[in-house]
């Protein structure tokens, strides 16, 4: 089990450079003037040239890199052209938001998905129907639609939640709450088209199996077989798609933020990456490929838990 | 159902919760108190389309980002809605004969929230630091020899050759003071330090998104303070400034685009409007170096006559905004309204003109395109210059549109320009140095009539500024369509006075309704 973490966090690091290394090269090609946008319009070209020496963006760019990954694996990640901010701060901060976000997001997701996905599969009739009906049409409302919507009904016409801005909860929970529940409600809602879809299936299968029969002729009750057996061995795939979902969260938590006013790594991400704010870029960038890794491996490490069948190899 | 209940009961509970939490943290229901016209006005929520880059006042920027420095800052003078510039930190200024040495005389009891005291060498250093500083706007001080502290309130700023300007720079971002104990502190892009009336609770702000305010308790002008507190929330989506005005989550908006002013007026809020920009071509290329044709005046004024303006203001502004073909703001002297429509929509004589150039139906403009300004405005241009015979190539430079402008690599393009006070703005797209005049093109009659304004008296300067804004448009250096628009919205609880010559009302101005 150790040496299977500690692979997995090798090769996690691998991965991480190799997508620091493309990112940087990206960032390098669609970069544009950056000393222009930092500058603004009324600044001279001389003013121009000269804030460009000193950020060293006439250098190469594998001088650039490298000179930005030496520092990067020294724990310095430097400060914003733009603002001054350090990255580790502007980074860690909005990380704290979007992940309360993400994750929330995720289990409300797990919860639901779960509940309607073992209701369809065992009840099977209208509830299945209904079920398969809101997972189409999960998947096909996007988030950011959804999100207008439970804002004109939640927000302004009923005045439960909060329309824009963020409480941490560090402050005040009920403040949170009130910040982050429609985030989250247009957040899950494909994820739980997914995972439920995903429930339902695997049940449906897991039913069908000898051990199932053979567990119900000996005796034991319905509700314990699906709940204790059943679910246990569904749970596997689902979990897989409920990771995924999660990389696929972190992506959506961009437009929600945006029309939530949400200081998370979405908005910091669109304002860094259209000014070409390139350290804190790059921060983001490590910072979500370091989320991705660790989740994968927490779900593998779920996974055998879960289902000792698994075997971490 | 059992089941169906209980998440019937978890649903509701959650909403519980979430609605006492909305409550009480809710702006509009901290800021309706009563207020006499005192002090007291609980939180001023306000709302802002971006956040600005650092409060070092030697990177500062204003326009929308005003407010975020007004917060914490003082400025040397004081810019009135009547747009009279007023004493601020200094109470007296005066020009030697020749207008090439300001003199300032400073308050004596300003103090600074970390306890030091304002005098001459901060106020010297600010402006010295500013013009060597970060900041977009550090060319106004360019013209600034040095800044002298004659003595503890009096600072001269000598000049090379007198700046008709220089007052206006001084009440906006060359004009902030911090204090001089932070001057060379790093963490001046993230905690400020001035005299203003309010302080930046550095713990309660997250940078980029919300700025939290409280009050100065020691401020030397409490008669300005009329909140407790600011918070100033950058919403940079559109979508979530219209619904936080929906939903009264603030008390002031700043609106990034006139789309919605119906939904923000049946919301119960007030729309204050005001005109600062110009949109339009920027005919830049006017000797012919790049393309000889607009070197000619026939199709510079082809070019004028061959736009449906009222149609291009209706189509991409809905209408919002006023059509002109000068760029000088309603709020110059310089200003003529007979100039709004100089050129009316003629795309008959714009042929004869361009066949009386050589240029019928052979004439190709390449131009700059972006999308991020609106594809609908590009092809708008294109289309009612086919009707006349011009033909459009455009490129797009992604991120680079305006560097590439003024690189210069094309001889026109489509911009919108801020009309700011006679010489700035004049400094700014007009003078042979102007950013926004990269060819760097020169004409002795223009010339001319700027050597009046910078040297003449202020009668001397009005009557050449409206002579230049007249020649400019009958030479057609540009090919204005219409200044847009801007919207400010207040709600019930909230008054403001609009500055005539900014984007964003001066902090000052806001108020509790009455």
């Amino acid at each position: 089990m150790l040496r299977f973490v500690l692979r997995r966090l090798a090769s996690g690091a691998g991965l991480v450079l190799v997508i620091t290394t493309i990112a940087y090269a990206l960032l390098y090609a669609g970069g544009g003037d950056i000393a222009r946008r930092i500058l603004g319009q009324n600044a001279s070209q001389e003013q121009v040239a000269q804030k460009a020496a000193n950020l060293g963006l006439d250098r190469p760019l594998w001088e650039q890199y490298t000179d930005w990954l030496g520092q990067a694996v020294t724990g310095e990640f430097g400060r914003s052209w733009f603002n001054g901010q350090l990255v580790t701060t502007s980074v860690t901060g909005r990380l704290a938001v979007t992940l309360s976000l993400v994750l929330g997001a995720t289990l409300v997701a797990a919860a639901i998905a779960v509940v309607l996905g073992v209701l369809a599969a065992v009840r099977r009739g209208w509830i299945d129907r209904f079920v398969q009906f809101v997972s189409v049409l999960g998947f096909a409302v996007p988030g950011f639609l959804l999100a207008l919507g439970l804002v004109l009904l939640f927000a302004i016409n009923l005045g439960l939640f909060r329309a824009t801005g963020y409480t941490p909860i560090t402050t005040s929970f009920t403040g949170w709450l009130a910040s982050v529940t429609l985030p989250i409600a247009a957040l899950s809602i494909s994820a739980i088209a997914a995972v439920a879809q995903q429930v339902r299936g695997s049940v449906i299968d897991a039913l069908h199996r000898d051990y199932v029969r053979t567990l119900r002729s000996r005796g034991l009750g319905f509700r314990r077989v699906v709940f204790k057996h059943v679910l246990r061995n569904a749970g596997g795939p689902a979990l897989a798609v409920l990771a995924v979902q999660f990389i696929g969260l972190l992506g959506g938590a961009v437009i929600v933020e945006q029309v939530f006013a949400i200081p998370g790594l979405g908005q910091l991400a669109v304002q860094a990456t259209t000014s070409g704010d390139i350290p804190i870029v790059m921060g983001l960038v490590l910072a979500t490929a370091v989320v991705v890794v660790v989740v994968n491996l927490v779900i593998d490490v779920l996974q055998a838990a879960l289902n000792p069948k698994v075997r971490l190899s | 159902m059992k089941r169906h209940a209980i998440l019937g009961t978890a649903l509701a509970a959650a909403l519980a919760l979430a609605a006492c939490g909305s409550d009480t943290s809710s702006p509009s229901s901290s800021s309706g108190g009563d207020d006499g016209g005192g002090s007291s006005g609980g939180t001023l929520t306000l709302g802002a389309i971006g956040a600005p880059a650092t409060f070092d006042p030697a990177g500062s920027e204003w326009g929308n980002y005003a407010p975020f420095y007004q917060a914490v800052y003082d400025t040397l003078l004081l810019m009135t809605p009547e747009g009279e510039i007023e004493p601020f930190l200094a109470t007296d200024w005066s020009y030697n004969d020749d207008n090439t040495v300001l003199t300032l005389t400073l308050r004596d009891d300003v103090e600074f929230t970390d306890g030091s005291m304002l005098t001459a060498d901060v106020v010297k250093e600010n402006l010295e630091r500013f013009k060597n500083g970060d900041s977009p706007d550090a060319g106004y001080l360019a013209g600034v020899d040095e800044a002298v502290a004659v003595d503890e309130t009096t600072v001269e700023i000598r000049l090379a050759a007198p700046d008709p300007a220089l007052l206006n720079y001084l009440t906006r971002d060359p004009g902030l003071v911090a204090s001089g104990e932070v001057l060379d502190n790093e963490d001046l892009a993230t905690d400020p330090v001035g005299s203003g009336p309010y302080v930046l609770d550095t713990g309660a702000t997250v940078t980029g998104n919300s700025y939290v305010y409280t009050q100065n308790p020691d401020y030397w002008n409490p008669d300005l303070q009329h909140y407790d507190a600011v918070t100033i929330k950058v919403f940079e989506d559109p979508t979530a400034a219209l619904n936080a005005v929906k939903a009264g989550e603030a008390n002031g908006v700043k609106l990034s685009t006139n789309d919605n002013l119906e939904e923000v007026g049946a919301a119960g809020w007030t729309v204050h409007a005001d005109e600062l920009n110009f949109h339009g071509l920027l005919l830049l290329d006017r000797g012919g170096t790049m393309n000889e044709a607009l070197g000619d005046l026939r199709v510079r004024q082809a070019l004028n006559y061959a736009f449906d303006r009222e149609g291009l203001l209706q189509a991409i502004e809905q209408g919002h905004g006023t059509v002109t073909t000068q760029v000088f703001p309603e709020s110059s002297e310089a200003f003529d309204p007979a100039l709004d429509d100089r050129y009316t929509y003629d795309p008959q004589k714009a042929r004869d003109l361009l066949a009386e150039a050589g240029y019928a139906d052979n004439l190709t403009l390449s131009m700059p395109t972006s999308a991020v300004l609106g594809s609908t405005t590009f092809t708008l241009l294109e289309q009612q210059l086919a009707d006349v015979g011009v033909t459009v190539e455009y490129t797009d430079p992604g991120n680079n549109y305006i560097a590439d402008m003024l690189a210069p690599k094309f001889p026109l393009a489509f911009m919108a320009l801020e009309q700011n006070p006679d010489w700035q703005l004049i400094q700014f797209m007009v003078g042979p140095n102007a950013v926004f005049n990269p060819f760097k093109y020169e004409d002795p009659e223009v010339n001319e009539l700027m050597e009046r304004i910078q040297f003449g008296d202020e009668d001397e300067q009005a009557a050449a500024a409206g002579e230049l804004n007249a020649y400019l448009v009958e030479q057609a250096w540009f090919a204005p369509f219409y200044r847009a628009q801007g919207s400010f919205a207040t709600d019930p609880a909230t008054a403001v006075e609009l500055v005539p010559t900014n984007a964003y009302p001066t902090i000052y101005d806001f108020r509790p309704a009455s």
